[in-house]
């Protein structure tokens, strides 16, 4: 290979469009390596206070107790925002209302608003990343035909088509592509990774909510049974 | 429970995606000088030339008619030369017939006179004895004279005696006579035969030396042919030579360039056919000498200098078998033609795995 042949060179001499197809490209591929790492550190951060907080939860401690440990202002993540949400519109309502029915309903849909923040939260900035994923190939593309295009109109001024007037011009227009593949394969490598991991959170939260919501209703049961007698 | 940790900032991701683009163009930059040092894959099939016959060749072959135009003229000289020699042997030979012949002549002119002389002898031998044979019948007549008449004997004696003594004073004067005149007939013939020769001696003198001149002017002017012709022939096959020496520049540069592409066309399309074997050391390469027929068809592809590795060999050899035939031979001058007959090629792996 020689030096005009060279990658930097390559992208130094290509034509405007390409060029400002490449900066996209290249930008597109910074943010979503971006993504791809802040989501990975979320993911692990929450996959370890989630399991903290089970062992806590299943631990035997007070629910009171455990709802008062951490102060009311603090904003809690995950399993904990689930718990603690549902806790206080449980306590709310027991203070309010008799019937069992009305508090369940209150807490199951203060816990679904709860989950739904924490999906909202887990899922931030992956569509941007299934964007980069899917959008930079075509991107890719449309600089590579553009720079295809330059290249034919300069081999239609030029007397003899060899491979030596057509070479540069397809190397240029074919680097596009290879950005927009080296783009595209991390996001869409790192989307599915991380989809699957939120997936797999959100349903352990939904999981949590159904056994908090179990038990809030076996201690509502037990209460309603003793008024009646 | 207490969330000591803040929720997830974005430096510490910014930072790190900046890090692995940099990292990725660094090594993107870095690594392409590092290939560009590595030999070009043009270099993986070499073609040499095994008959090297060209520009400067056709010089050394303008040279050598020169030398060879040179010899033959030298040639013609020697036989020039020897002719000439051949023909002053022959007029030696000549001259020694004749020198023979005259001594003949001589010698026979010599016996002649020796047969004369003894004839001569001979005849005054037989007139001794005629002398004698008289004088011994004078004597019996003189005996017979005496035995007849005693008495007259004395003056008759006397007479016999005076006659006797006449006879012999004449048959010595006669004798004397004798040998004067053969002296002198001897010392005549001898003079005349003394001048004889040397006029003849004069006369071959002077002819030996007008055939030496003549022979002499001959050979001068033969030498001046040979000399002339020399340098006309030398002056001509310089001109020769400088003619087709430009002629063949031209024709050469022509040919290079044709043959340049003949060339490379053969070498392309060996890189192409060759399948390189698997587990190649990276170091080896083989050599094939390929010989073409006249409209490019392959005569013979033998492995010249062997890799070590006959799989290596084998897939050279095939590769030039699959390229073949190079029909583009047909498109050199003709001249060239001969030359791009025979080449060597050299397989290397390079950097194709």
């Amino acid at each position: 290979m020689n030096d005009s042949l060279s990658i930097p060179h390559l992208i130094m001499n290509a034509s405007g469009v390409v060029q400002a197809v490449m900066l996209i490209l290249m930008i597109g591929s910074l943010l979503s390596w971006v993504v791809i790492f802040q989501r990975t550190f979320v993911m692990r951060r929450a996959r370890k206070a989630h399991r903290r907080f089970e062992d806590r939860f299943w631990s035997g401690v007070d629910l009171n107790e455990l709802y008062r440990e951490t102060p009311a202002e603090q904003e809690t993540l995950g399993a904990e925002h689930v718990f603690r949400s549902g806790f206080r519109e449980f306590n709310r309502l027991l203070a309010k209302t008799r019937s069992p029915q009305a508090i369940l309903e209150g807490v199951q849909r203060s816990m679904r608003v709860a989950w739904s923040r924490e999906e909202d939260r887990l899922n931030l900035h992956l569509v941007f990343l299934a964007t980069v994923a899917s959008a930079s190939p075509y991107i890719g593309l449309f600089g590579t035909v553009w720079g295809i295009m330059g290249s034919f109109q300069s081999l239609s001024m030029a007397q003899q088509a060899t491979l030596a007037t057509v070479a540069p011009w397809i190397a240029e227009a074919l680097i596009a592509t290879a950005m927009g593949l080296f783009a595209a394969i991390p996001a869409v490598i790192f989307y599915n990774r991380l989809s699957a991991e939120s997936g797999r959170l959100l349903g352990k939260y939904e999981d949590f909510a159904e056994e908090f919501h179990s038990i809030l209703h076996r201690n509502l049961q037990g209460r309603t049974d003793a008024g009646a007698d | 429970m207490a969330r000591q940790d803040r929720p997830v900032g974005y430096g510490l991701p910014l930072l790190l995606a900046i890090g692995l683009h940099l990292a990725i163009l660094v090594a993107s930059v870095l690594r392409f000088p590092d290939e560009e040092v590595a030999p070009p894959s043009t270099t993986i099939v070499q073609a040499t030339l095994v008959s090297t016959e060209t520009t400067t060749d056709q010089a050394q072959r303008a040279e050598e008619a020169r030398a060879q135009a040179e010899a033959r003229q030298a040639e013609q000289e020697e036989a020039t030369r020897a002719e000439q020699e051949a023909a002053r042997q022959a007029e030696e030979e000549e001259a020694a017939r004749q020198a023979e012949a005259e001594a003949k002549a001589e010698a026979k002119a010599e016996a002649q006179r020796q047969a004369d002389a003894e004839a001569r002898e001979a005849a005054r031998r037989e007139a001794e004895e005629e002398a004698a044979r008289r004088a011994a019948k004078a004597e019996e007549q003189a005996r017979e004279r005496e035995a007849r008449a005693e008495r007259r004997r004395e003056a008759e004696a006397e007479r016999q005696r005076q006659a006797e003594a006449e006879a012999e004073r004449k048959r010595q004067a006669e004798a004397e006579a004798e040998r004067k005149r053969q002296a002198e007939a001897e010392a005549e013939r001898k003079r005349q035969a003394e001048a004889e020769a040397e006029r003849k001696r004069q006369a071959e003198a002077e002819a030996e030396r007008k055939r030496q001149a003549e022979a002499e002017a001959e050979r001068k002017r033969q030498a001046e042919e040979a000399a002339r012709r020399a340098a006309e022939a030398a002056s001509q096959g310089l001109d020769r030579a400088i003619e087709g020496e430009s002629d063949n520049v031209a024709n050469a540069r022509q040919a290079t360039e044709a043959a340049n592409s003949f060339i490379n066309l053969v070498r392309r399309a060996v890189e192409q056919a060759w399948v390189i074997p698997p587990n190649v050391p990276d170091g080896s390469s083989a050599e094939v000498s390929v010989r073409l027929g006249p409209s490019g068809e392959l005569f013979a592809a033998t492995i010249g200098q062997s890799s070590g590795n006959s799989a290596f060999d084998r897939s050279a050899v095939q590769a030039v078998e699959a390229a073949a035939p190079f029909a583009e031979l047909r498109q050199l001058p003709a001249s060239a033609q001969r030359d791009y007959r025979q080449f060597n090629l050299r397989f290397r792996p390079g950097d194709i795995r």
